[in-house]
């Protein structure tokens, strides 16, 4: 865990419910990223893999790049989707994984999760599954995971070293973290650090 | 940070323009932010 925050992280986790409680109700408004198909395809998922799924399973994607593009999963494997939104990363996995695989999709948010559930189930994804939970408290057991995925979710974090300490527990020995996030080139001003809108918006 | 909590055979991805063309394009060329796949192993 880190010492000194830049911002307060119940408040910050409250702002984040807001933006993405939007994405799930509306996915089709304007927000400051890209969604849905077209932001997938754009950050290179192949198309077969985008085609694949039904509308509500892509609408709200707000990922901000490939957590698949360093790596494929394989066959059985299980994993852990950290901050999981409306499933699209998940279902991916799940297709990729098989139903010898499992994947556990974590995510905070309440529309999100009921959507990922309800599109499960219309999928017939019976090796996919949703729990509430944060990326800094995530409810999967000690070693479980093969494979921790996630995307654009660590940089929405307060505390990013209790995150990656978390995935490294879930992960067993040997297991791999594959995910996608943003980075910045130049410094951020500590007064934006500090203004939760600007982490959000 | 992904090393100092022990991970190991850190990859990084080449750069996608995540914000292009979106709202957020402005002030992501402001501090030259991108997205990029990360890979990283638990030994």
């Amino acid at each position: 865990m880190s010492d000194v925050l830049p911002v307060d992280p119940v408040a910050l986790r409250e702002e984040v419910k807001a933006k993405y409680r939007a994405v799930a109700e509306e996915p089709d408004a304007t927000f400051h990223f890209h969604t849905g198909r077209r932001n997938a395809l754009g950050l290179g998922y192949p198309p077969d893999v985008v085609d694949a799924f039904p509308d509500v399973a892509v609408e709200s994607f707000a990922g901000v790049g490939n957590p698949f593009e360093l790596r494929e999963l394989r066959p059985g494997e299980r994993v852990a989707d950290v901050g999981s939104g409306a499933g699209f990363d998940s279902f991916v996995a799940g297709r990729a994984v098989g139903p010898t695989g499992h994947v556990v999709g974590v995510d905070m948010t309440e529309e999100m999760l009921d959507k990922s559930r309800a599109t499960a189930a219309s999928l017939g994804y019976d090796h996919v599954e949703f729990r509430e939970g944060l990326a800094e408290s995530l409810p999967v057991e000690d070693g479980w995971a093969d494979v921790v995925i996630s995307n654009g979710v660590i940089n929405l974090c307060a505390d990013k070293r209790l995150a990656f300490d978390e995935i490294w527990r879930v992960l067993r020995s040997g297991g791999v973290l594959q995910f996608a996030d943003i980075a910045n080139g130049q410094p951020i001003p500590e007064g934006a650090l500090k203004d939760i809108d600007l982490w959000t918006g | 940070m992904l090393e100092d909590v022990g991970f190991v055979g850190v990859e990084i991805g080449p750069p996608v323009d995540t914000f292009g063309g979106a709202e957020g394009e402005e002030k992501a060329r402001q501090f030259e932010v991108y997205g990029h796949a990360f890979l990283a192993r638990k030994p």
